[in-house]
Order: C-alpha cells, then sequence, then structure tokens
C-alpha cells in the first residue's frame, strides 16, 4: 500500500460533523432573519439593512481577532479597551483634521500599538506574570495616562479619513471589507504557518512545547503583538467612525470583556490552545444579531443586558457540555 | 561492540537539598542495545534521565555521545544531540492531530505556510514503520493511552533520535498494548538505536533488556548482562539495606475484632479489593507507584470512592462516598502531601488542629467554648509534643515532623478511631520519625486501628502488623509480620503471584 493513497482512503470514511463555528453561525442567522420577519422590518434584510448589522460588527469584530490569538496561546488580554481608547484619541489628536497627516497618525497609532504588545507579551511570556494581572495593570496604566493627558476634546480625524468609516466599495461598507480580510488572514496565519502552529502547541502544553524545542515566551510575546495591534486598527475604525476619539471609548464599549466573551462563545477554550477565528466571527455575529433583534423587538436596555449575560453562559455551556462528552 | 558507546554517562553526581540523588554514577549504553535500569523509588533513576534530557544539570561529571563530550543546558540542546526521552507523562497536544503532534516545533513549510501535505505523508510513513496504521489528522484526545504512546515514539523517530530513553512506558499500559510495546522497542534496537529503558516491572526487564543496571540511593550497585543476571539477585540489589530497629514492638495480643473491612470493591483504579482491618492492628499496603495503593487510601476516604464493592465499619454496613462522610464515621487521613492535602499553611498550629472538629461542628457553634476551646487543643498538642514557639504561629514555619503530628493532632481531637497514613514519615528527619511510629503504635493499642500506606519498604516492614501488597490495582498478596524486604517487593513486581493463594489461605 503506497503511503500517499493512506490518508486520503481514512480520511473518506469520516462522518461529516458541523463545526461548533458553523452551528454558531446559522443560529445567529436564524435569530436575526426570524425576528426581522416576526416585527415585519422586512427592509433590514436588504443590503443596507445587512450591511448595517455588519457594521455593527466590526470594532468587536476586529478586537475578538486579536483576542483570539492570546487566549489560544494561553494568555487574555485586558489592556484592549484602554489601547483602542489611547489610539482613537491619539488618531485624532495627531491628524486634527489634515488629510496630510493621515498616514503619520496611522502609523504612530500602530506603533504605540506595537510597544503596548511588547510590554504585555514581556511581562507575560518573559516576566511569567499572571497574564490577567499583567495586562489588567497595563490597561489601568494606559487609562490613566490618558485620562490626565486628554481630558478635553482632543480635535477631530480627517475628513478623508472619516469618509472611510461611511463609505463602501459594491455596497459594502470598507470596514466590512477590511474585517473579511483581516479574518482570513488571521485564520490562514493560526491553521496554515508554523507559527500558528506553535501558538496552538504553547497553549495546549507550554511544557511540552518547550520541550519540543519551541520558544514559547517568544511566541506569548507574538500574540500578544497581534492583539494589540488589532485592538489599534480597531481604535482606529472607532476614531473615524466617530469622528474623534474619546477617553472612554473602549471603556464604554467594553471591549475587553466582550472581546473574551465572543472568542469563548466561538469555542476556543480558555485554557488555550483549541479553537479559532471562525468560531470567533461566529460569537461576534451572534452578539451582533442579538442586538439588532434586541433593537427591533424594542427590548429596554437594561433587558437587553440581562439578555446578552444569559446568552454568554448558555454558549458556553452548551460547549462545555459537548465538550465533555468527547473527551469522555 | 569495539566501538565508542551512543551514549556514555561518567562520575554523574547530582545533589538536591538535603539529598545526594546521584553519587558518582556510571552508565553507558550501545547502539542497538536495550539497557535497563532497576532500582526502587527514589534511587535516582528519574534524576539520571532528568540529566540526560537537558531538564537538571549535573554538578559533577560528563556526558558523551558517541565520544563527543556534551552538556545540556536546556532540553531542546539534549534533543539536538539525538537524545529523546519518553516521559511517563506523555508531552502531546489532545485537540491537535497526530501528525500536528508529531511535528510540534519542527514543523515543515513551503513559502511561509505549513506544509500539510508533506506532514501527513511523512506521519504516515513513521506510524507505518511503527506498524499502526492511525489517521494522521485524527485528533490525539481520541486515541488510547498506547496509541498516544506510539505517536510520542514517532516523534522520536522523526527525530531520528540515537538515544531513546523509555521512562517506565508501560506503566499506564494494559497486558496487549505492553507486548507490542516490546516489540516495537526490539524494532528500533534493530534499527540501531541506543534504548535506556526505565522500569519496575521484572518481566519486561527480562524479556527485553540487554543489560541491566541496578541503582540504589543515588548509587549504582552493578552492571550486568541479562543472561547473568536473575530476578532474584536484581531484587536483592535493587532492596540490600539495613533494617533499622527503632520501631515500636508489636502487640501482645494478636488483634481479632474487625474495625473496618472492604469486600470486592472496585473503581477505574481499584479491582476486586478485599481487605479487613481489625481493632488493634497496624495494616501496612505496599506497592509500586502505579500500583493502585494511594486510590484504595482514596477509596477508604472518600476522596475517590469505591464503585462497586462493601464496606463494612463495626460491623455495620457503610457507604463512603465523601471526605465528610468518612470524617463523621471516625476516620482521619494523614495525607502524603502534607503542605497540598493536609494543612493550611498561612493558619496557625491551632487552627490546624482544630480544622475538622470546626468542619463537623454545627454551623453556629460559639468559637473556642466546649469542644472547640483553645485550652482544650492546646494540651493535645502539647501532649504531641508538637514543638511551636506559640500554637498561634503559621503551621506552615514548623519543621516537617511537627506538622505531621498537628495532623495527628486533628483526628485525636476528633476522636477518630481509624487512621490512614499516606508516607508517615516522608520528608522527616529520624528522630522524629521514631516520635511518629511511637505515636501509632499507641494511638492502636488504645483499641483503634491504623492503614499505612508507604513506599519506604523498611518502615513498612519495621511498623506493621501485616502488609498487604498491591500489584496494577489488585491485592498481590498479603504477609505477616517482618516478612523480608524481598518478598514485598517479588509481590509488587507482580512476580510470584502463584504464591498468592498460599499467602491469603
Amino acid at each position: 500500500m503506497s503511503i500517499e493513497a493512506r490518508p486520503q482512503a481514512v480520511r473518506f470514511g469520516r462522518p461529516f460533523r458541523f463545526s461548533f463555528a458553523f452551528v454558531l453561525f446559522l443560529i445567529s442567522v436564524a435569530i436575526y432573519v426570524c425576528t426581522a420577519v416576526v416585527t415585519g422590518e422586512v427592509n433590514q434584510l436588504s443590503l443596507a439593512g445587512l450591511s448595517g448589522l455588519f457594521q455593527r460588527m466590526v470594532a468587536l469584530g476586529l478586537v475578538g481577532l486579536g483576542q483570539t490569538f492570546v487566549i489560544l496561546v494561553g494568555s487574555i488580554d485586558l489592556s484592549v479597551a484602554a489601547l483602542i481608547s489611547v489610539v482613537a484619541v491619539l488618531a485624532s489628536f495627531i491628524m486634527h483634521g489634515e488629510p496630510a497627516m493621515i498616514a503619520p497618525a496611522i502609523v504612530a497609532c500602530l506603533l504605540v500599538c506595537l510597544v503596548a504588545g511588547c510590554v504585555n507579551g514581556m511581562l507575560v511570556g518573559f516576566g511569567r506574570i499572571n497574564p490577567l494581572i499583567a495586562t489588567l495593570g497595563t490597561g489601568l496604566v494606559m487609562q490613566g495616562v490618558l485620562s490626565t493627558a486628554f481630558s478635553f476634546m482632543p480635535g477631530s480625524v480627517a475628513p478623508r479619513f472619516e469618509a472611510f468609516a461611511y463609505s463602501s466599495l459594491f455596497g459594502i461598507p470598507y470596514p466590512v471589507c477590511l474585517l473579511v480580510i483581516l479574518a482570513i488572514g488571521a485564520s490562514r496565519v493560526l491553521s496554515s504557518t508554523p507559527f500558528g502552529a506553535r501558538i496552538y502547541s504553547v497553549g495546549g502544553n507550554p511544557e511540552g512545547a518547550r520541550m519540543a524545542g519551541i520558544r514559547t515566551e517568544r511566541v506569548v510575546l507574538g500574540a500578544h503583538l497581534i492583539a494589540s495591534l488589532f485592538a489599534g486598527v480597531a481604535g482606529l475604525f472607532l476614531a473615524a467612525r466617530l469622528q474623534s476619539g474619546t477617553p472612554w471609548v473602549g471603556r464604554d464599549g467594553i471591549y475587553d470583556l466582550e472581546s473574551i466573551a465572543v472568542t469563548v462563545i466561538g469555542g476556543t477554550i480558555l485554557a488555550g490552545g483549541n479553537g479559532g477565528v471562525a468560531g470567533t466571527m461566529a460569537g461576534v455575529l451572534l452578539f451582533a444579531s442579538l442586538d439588532a433583534s434586541f433593537n427591533m423587538l424594542g427590548v429596554d436596555a437594561f433587558v437587553k443586558q440581562v439578555l446578552r449575560g444569559a446568552i454568554v453562559i448558555a454558549a458556553v455551556a452548551v460547549h462545555a457540555v459537548g465538550n465533555k462528552e468527547h473527551v469522555a | 561492540m569495539t566501538d565508542a558507546p551512543a551514549l556514555q554517562m561518567r562520575g554523574i553526581v547530582k545533589a538536591f537539598p538535603g539529598v545526594v540523588a546521584l553519587d558518582h554514577v556510571d552508565f553507558d549504553c550501545f547502539a542497538g542495545e536495550v539497557h535497563a535500569i532497576c532500582g526502587e523509588n527514589g534511587a535516582g533513576k528519574s534524576t539520571l534521565m532528568k540529566i540526560l534530557g537537558g531538564s537538571y544539570r549535573p554538578d559533577a561529571g560528563e556526558i558523551r555521545i558517541r565520544d563527543r563530550p556534551m552538556r545540556f543546558t536546556h532540553p531542546v540542546e539534549a534533543r539536538a544531540a539525538g537524545i529523546s526521552v519518553i516521559h511517563q507523562e506523555l508531552s502531546l497536544l489532545p485537540h491537535r492531530s497526530v501528525a500536528e503532534n508529531i511535528f510540534m516545533g519542527r514543523e515543515p513549510s513551503r513559502r511561509g505556510f505549513l506544509d500539510r501535505q508533506q506532514m501527513r505523508q511523512r506521519t504516515a510513513a513513521l506510524l507505518a514503520q511503527l506498524g499502526t496504521s492511525t489517521d494522521p489528522d485524527q485528533r490525539v484526545g481520541t486515541l488510547s493511552i498506547a496509541s498516544q504512546q506510539r505517536v510520542e515514539i514517532a516523534k522520536a523517530l522523526l527525530f531520528e533520535a540515537q538515544v531513546v530513553v523509555m521512562d517506565e512506558p508501560t506503566a499506564a499500559l494494559g497486558e496487549r498494548d505492553t507486548q507490542f510495546l516490546l516489540q516495537l522497542v526490539r524494532n528500533l534496537r534493530k534499527d540501531g538505536v541506543a534504548i535506556v529503558y526505565i522500569s519496575h516491572r521484572m518481566p519486561e526487564v527480562m524479556a527485553i533488556a540487554d543489560r541491566v543496571t541496578v541503582l540504589k540511593d543515588g548509587r549504582k550497585i552493578w552492571t550486568r548482562p541479562q543472561a547473568s543476571a536473575e530476578v532474584s539477585a536484581i531484587v536483592t540489589a535493587m532492596v540490600g539495606r539495613d533494617l533499622k530497629d527503632f520501631y515500636p514492638k508489636p502487640p501482645l495480643v494478636e488483634p481479632k475484632e474487625s474495625l473496618f473491612s472492604i469486600e470486592n470493591g472496585e473503581n477505574a483504579q481499584l479491582h476486586g479489593i478485599d481487605l479487613h482491618l481489625r481493632v488493634g492492628e497496624i495494616l501496612g499496603v505496599a506497592g509500586l507507584e502505579d500500583s493502585g495503593k494511594t486510590a484504595l487510601a482514596q477509596a477508604i476516604i472518600g476522596d475517590v470512592p469505591l464503585k462497586v464493592g462493601s464496606m463494612t465499619l463495626r460491623g455495620k454496613p457503610e457507604t463512603i462516598l465523601s471526605p465528610r462522610r468518612a470524617v463523621a464515621h471516625g476516620m482521619g487521613y494523614v495525607p502524603a502531601d502534607r503542605k497540598g492535602e493536609g494543612l493550611l499553611l498561612r493558619q496557625s498550629v491551632r487552627d490546624n488542629a482544630l480544622l475538622s472538629l470546626r468542619a463537623m461542628a454545627a454551623c453556629f457553634s460559639r468559637p473556642n467554648r466546649g469542644a472547640l476551646a483553645y485550652s482544650k487543643i492546646d494540651d493535645e498538642l502539647c501532649s504531641m509534643d508538637v514543638r511551636a514557639a506559640d500554637f498561634g504561629q503559621p503551621v506552615g514555619a514548623l519543621s516537617g515532623g511537627n506538622q505531621q503530628k498537628t495532623i495527628i493532632c486533628r483526628w485525636l481531637a476528633q476522636a477518630s478511631d481509624m487512621l490512614v497514613f499516606v508516607e508517615p514519615t516522608r520528608g522527616i528527619d529520624i528522630a522524629a520519625k521514631a516520635a511518629i511510629y511511637e505515636t501509632m503504635r499507641r494511638f492502636v493499642d488504645a483499641g483503634r486501628a491504623i492503614i499505612v500506606i508507604s513506599s519506604d519498604l523498611p518502615e513498612l516492614i519495621g511498623i506493621s502488623d501485616r502488609i498487604v501488597v498491591m500489584h496494577r490495582g489488585r491485592i498481590a498478596g498479603e504477609l505477616p509480620r517482618g516478612s523480608s524486604e524481598e518478598a514485598v517487593v517479588a509481590l509488587s513486581l507482580g512476580l510470584g503471584m502463584r504464591e498468592r493463594q498460599d499467602a491469603v489461605v
């Protein structure tokens, strides 16, 4: 028997199973469509309505992509909300309405993100500080510096930059295109590069990974850099969307905890080593379609919050039960 | 075998605070040879292997691979030198595929992307070489332990390791998988790999080894070709030490009245356990690390309860499904991991001694009154001779012996009439050991009983009135007081299962 033939032959006989992400995706779509039909707001199903739905996904989606990397590697990043605020404020401060400053502002913001990610990664990877504490600390520091330095509105972004958030390509908003491209890219990195494989290895069994010769600290650092960069892109998007950044934009959006929530809903386990981008994106879609549905139904804001919380717990519980069966 | 050995270790010394784990150990292994290392728990086998694998650095001595001196500061360097250690605990990623596991840290890539085709093909080829047809895409978590072990070995093959170290590879395997693994080791040997095989299962060692080295207390006793090393000689060399006579005297009257018994006890790790404990006796339980002796302790005190079987306590049938029930029925547990399971290290000596009393007291019983009074527990601690500057001092600051006495005090205060000791004197100095043995004896002489589980054989033989020996989750035999270490070791190695009938009857 030739070796080449074997893998295919075996793969053929495997039962087809929907992935968890795909099921979550279907549920989200069903919720959205049903609510639209029931409430009679059928125009929500038009291209414009859908692009509105997807627009809601962008900021959380971007942060969630980054969070997926750090959670997969067995870490976590609580500083993303503060970093988003820093980037949004910095972008509008540097641009100050001038189109010429768009590129320098973006570069400066991403550099700040690299520094923040580097600090987080160093603390967690090399300093072996518990990631919850380390990133909570860096987040507090960033928020503190930001609040002291910019208690006023720091100006607004350039109009051309703002336009990016509102214009679209063949009816698909640019930010949505950006999210899709970055999500595909992130998924490719995780599933088909050595770096991605190492992220799974380090998250799954740090000691085993070290024994296999992986420099685990560097992998952790890399994951944190990626998470910060994604948070930065989300911050830039929010600055464009809101015309100017405020020092509380990240905190008010609860991007730190919600990004963790969507990642975990998507099936990435908090311990690391299992999960992926597809699940996170499905989690974000679930949040967005729930939000949109609650709006269509006119659910009270506080009740909305309660329902969201309940759904997070339910989703994770379903996953935990499914996983237990699988393991045992 | 005129050429240099594939692996040579000379004069290896490694000391840890308080113990010399390895004392000038020489060891070598030729290509195409299986060299077994035997020794009791704590003889230094694992330390030697950790040095070879680059996890520990030796204090003195040298390692040569094919006559080139080596110095390892990290496991990666040992791997690069062609040494692959297959540990007892596997280091696999359960959520990832077989191929991804085998290539962990060494993923082949083409233009920056993983070359999955190549990973799959090479994995299939490696697995075929090992005689299995596991799907390279299957998740490792869904494989049996034996298949997982094959994946671990495939990792070593991928590395083209010249020296493969197997640390008790069959500990988790059943009989059939064990045979399969031994065949695999033979194939590796044929391919010219030097194999260091650590096991204390004698039948395996005799079946597979070309040479045998015996370690004891960090020293090499001897190395012999398998043909001239008899099982009995190996066992004697592994044990060979003097009994110390600081053990208390046995009871004058033969214990009769039954206190506690298990009939046909069974759970995931235990099979067909029949155990009888009589008033006034200390019953020893011996066995190897994976024999189920710890599982037995956990079953008795309800930590990991029995699934099947019946327990009888003072003639009444009882089921003990939780530690709380065990405590309520007067059973006390003195665990091996004092700091982890036994004590609240940051709380005071007094708090620790009062722990179970308070746990069993009613929710609103008043503190420092009645049985919970400090004065009462202080008396208890004093009579136990717990040496602390002040009983309000954190128990973590006490010596191991005093910590152990504090735990014993806890059960005395609780008026327990049966104690389960696991490794009663691990990490305790000689003087405190004698005091603990004395207390144990006094405890049973007052009409109570003790089950003691220990891997320290002289201790077990010295203190026990009877010894049951466990092997692979079963009771392999029972020995009377004063049996030889050789007899205990033989039973625990799974030898002489035939004598079992004689011993029990």
